[in-house]
């Protein structure tokens, strides 16, 4: 059995409110495996996005150990938390977050800009990656003349451009009408199956649930339920 | 990612119009004080050297004590002598001797009585002997307004302006009343061969100009001269130069106690002229050093605000696993960019309202009428090849100061928190 690529021990985490603190994650342990499709829900507040952070080291534990890809993220280096994000982790946001002054291109390149790539590789990779999307077509665009899909499709190319381990998704579909949310989250699944990315998502969005293969319920930053989800194939 | 940087620069105007604006006006007003300040210093410097202190000056110490007083009755006796003597030691300079001297002078009609008199300042300068350069020193021919330049003994140019008032012409006669070295009563007859305009208001008020044989002759100052000056053959003033021959023709009298000894000035050291430039060099650094304190602060608001509106962006970098350093550091080179572009425009804009400056100049006569500064009345900027580059230091220094301290707020922020920025 392949080593899990996220395994979360006892993590607890506490953000300072005023003089006291507040507990956004209680105790939680969980345990994530290579090539997963699986969703965070529950309710606005139960500590979600705070996890998501945690797990992308953005953030760190206050007690408990994450670790993700066999490193420890409480004691990663600034440096080492960078690489491991630069190198292993795709992040898509709900709100795009594309930059808007570069072109489609660019902003899925600027992913690429901090490995050692040469502009022709770079330039490989980029394409491939728009094709993953169906964009290909609009690599000279402006994100403002992008609709909302085809946004969140930009943002997906620019998190699975330089082919991460790991993809953590953010509300993806909060943004987008239901026919943008099936094709999104499609494209991510197919990507799951094709490149065995492991993607974790959090949502609250129906319609992104009947695509997940696990669904872990939080609330309160506790985990509440954790099912694996059947689907019936036609 | 230069390319990026660059880009990101000129597609978000709000980071780049502003803070090259702001880069742009302070530059230009670097290079214009540079140029401005250039011009005037070295117009008057060269002005002074010429007209007054020589690259350095010899005077006995009595007579250096109130140099401005043009003291006769202390002038050095033995000046030949001692002239020869600097000639011999110090053969990279040209050594003359002059008088000032203060007096009336009288212009008589027909019938010789008084017509006009009035009071003057005097130069006795070698006007005569082969081979002096003192006529050039005093730009007479580029002056001479009226007339001809003294080729005989007993011959005298006065200013223009001077002229004009007693209605003086070319030939006319005038005599020169004075006082000798011993303090008695001196007078000179003299022609008028021709008036000059020197462009100062101190020198065109009431000067004449006369040879230095005639001034002797008239003054009782055979073998005397109130200073003998040192001009450097090259015609430029090197301080250490002149620091080194003050030093060592000074060193010969330090065993003297006699007030009537020699002593060697340099032109640093004389009257106010030092002073005058090391005030507006300091004046000068000071104004670039506020401009640079100004720009900065406005900057570092433009950085401010240009950088809250850039969370966004910081957040996604940091995601795409960009370190903090990194972020940090690509907005200082955004800085530098910034900088240098606002600087090449500013230098450009500084230089050209300079060289307008230098060719046309500006009339400063009119605040100049009391001043006792030799100041040329026509001032100009002068472009030297520090103009083209000394508005990078402050332009460059402000913006990346700006951004430093702007992009401090990254650092005060969590990772995480800064990430917030985005939902
Ligand atoms: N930096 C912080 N300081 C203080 N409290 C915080 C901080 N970050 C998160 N919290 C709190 O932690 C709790 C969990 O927040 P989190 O953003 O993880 O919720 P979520 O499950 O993602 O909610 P939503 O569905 O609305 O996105 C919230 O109550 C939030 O107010
Ligand atoms: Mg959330």
């Amino acid at each position: 059995m392949e080593k899990p690529i996220v395994q979360i021990d006892n993590l607890t985490k506490r953000f300072p409110v005023g003089n006291s603190e507040f507990t956004a994650l209680s105790h939680l342990s969980l345990t994530i495996d290579k090539g997963e499709f699986m969703g965070l829900v529950g309710p606005s507040g139960s500590g979600k996005t705070t996890l998501l952070n945690i797990i992308g080291s953005l953030d760190t534990p206050t007690e408990g150990s994450v670790e993700v890809m066999g490193q420890s993220i409480a004691t990663l280096t600034h440096k080492q938390a960078a690489i491991l994000r630069n190198y292993h982790i795709g992040f898509i946001f709900q709100s795009y977050n594309l930059l808007p002054v570069y072109t489609v291109f660019e902003n899925v390149e600027f992913a690429l800009l901090l490995q050692n790539l040469s502009a022709d590789e770079r330039k490989k990779w980029v394409m491939q990656a728009l094709e993953w999307v169906g964009l290909t077509d609009k690599a000279k665009s402006k994100p403002s003349q992008l609709s909302g899909g085809e946004s969140q499709r930009v943002s997906i190319a620019r998190a699975m451009v330089k082919r991460p381990q790991l993809v953590l998704a953010d509300e993806p579909s909060a943004n987008l009408d239901a026919r943008n949310s099936h094709h999104i989250v499609q494209t991510m699944k197919k990507l799951n199956k094709e490149l065995h990315t492991t993607f974790i998502f959090s949502t609250h969005d129906e319609k992104v649930m009947q695509y997940l293969d696990r669904i872990v319920s939080l609330k309160d930053g506790m985990v509440e339920k954790d099912e694996a989800v059947l689907h019936i194939q036609n | 990612m230069i390319r990026f940087l660059l880009k990101g620069i000129l597609g978000d105007k709000s980071r780049s119009l502003l803070p090259v604006i702001v880069v742009c006006i302070g530059v230009s007003l670097t290079v214009l004080l540079n140029c401005w300040l250039k011009g005037v210093m070295g117009e008057s410097l060269v002005m002074n050297a010429n007209f007054d202190t020589g690259h350095v000056k010899v005077m006995t110490r009595a007579y250096a004590q109130e140099a401005q007083q043009m003291p006769n009755d202390l002038a050095i006796l033995g000046a030949d002598t001692l002239t020869e003597q600097l000639k011999k030691t110090y053969p990279d300079m040209d050594w003359v001797k002059r008088i000032r001297f203060g007096g009336m002078i009288d212009f008589p009609d027909e019938q010789g009585e008084t017509r006009a008199q009035g009071p003057v300042v005097g130069w006795a300068v070698d006007l005569l002997s082969a081979g002096s350069k003192e006529a050039t020193r005093f730009n007479i021919k580029k002056s001479l307004v009226n007339g001809k330049l003294p080729s005989t003994a007993g011959e005298a140019l006065i200013t223009h302006d001077f002229a004009e008032k007693f209605k003086v012409n070319p030939g006319d006669e005038f005599t020169l009343f004075g006082s000798t070295m011993e303090g008695s009563m001196a007078f000179k007859n003299f022609v008028v061969s021709g008036t000059v305009r020197f462009g100062s208001n101190v020198l065109d008020r009431g000067a004449i100009i006369i040879d230095m044989a005639d001034a002797q002759q008239a003054l009782g100052m055979e073998d005397a001269a109130g200073e003998i000056l040192g001009y450097f053959t090259t015609n430029q003033y090197d301080n250490a130069k002149a620091t080194a021959i003050t030093t060592s023709f000074n060193a010969k009298y330090t065993q003297n106690t006699d007030e009537f000894a020699p002593v060697m000035l340099r032109l640093r050291d004389q009257g106010g002229m030092a002073e005058y430039i090391d005030y507006s060099t300091t004046m000068g650094s000071l104004m670039v050093f506020v401009f640079v304190l100004a720009m900065s602060v406005v900057l570092w608001n433009t950085g401010l605000l240009g950088g809250l509106r850039r969370y966004t962006e910081f957040g996604v970098r940091l995601a795409l696993g960009e370190e903090k350093n990194h972020i940090y550091a690509t907005l200082i080179y955004e800085g530098i960019l910034i900088g240098t572009i606002g600087s090449v425009i500013g230098t450009g804009i500084g230089l050209s309202i300079s060289y307008y400056l230098q060719e046309v100049g500006v009339d400063i006569g009119g605040s100049m009428k009391n001043s006792t500064l030799m100041m040329p009345s026509v001032v100009r900027a002068a472009i030297t090849p520090t103009a083209f580059y000394i508005g990078f230091i402050p332009g460059i220094f402000s913006v990346v100061l700006g951004n430093a301290l702007a992009g401090i707020g990254i650092y005060k922020r969590k990772t995480a928190q800064l990430f917030k920025e985005l939902e």
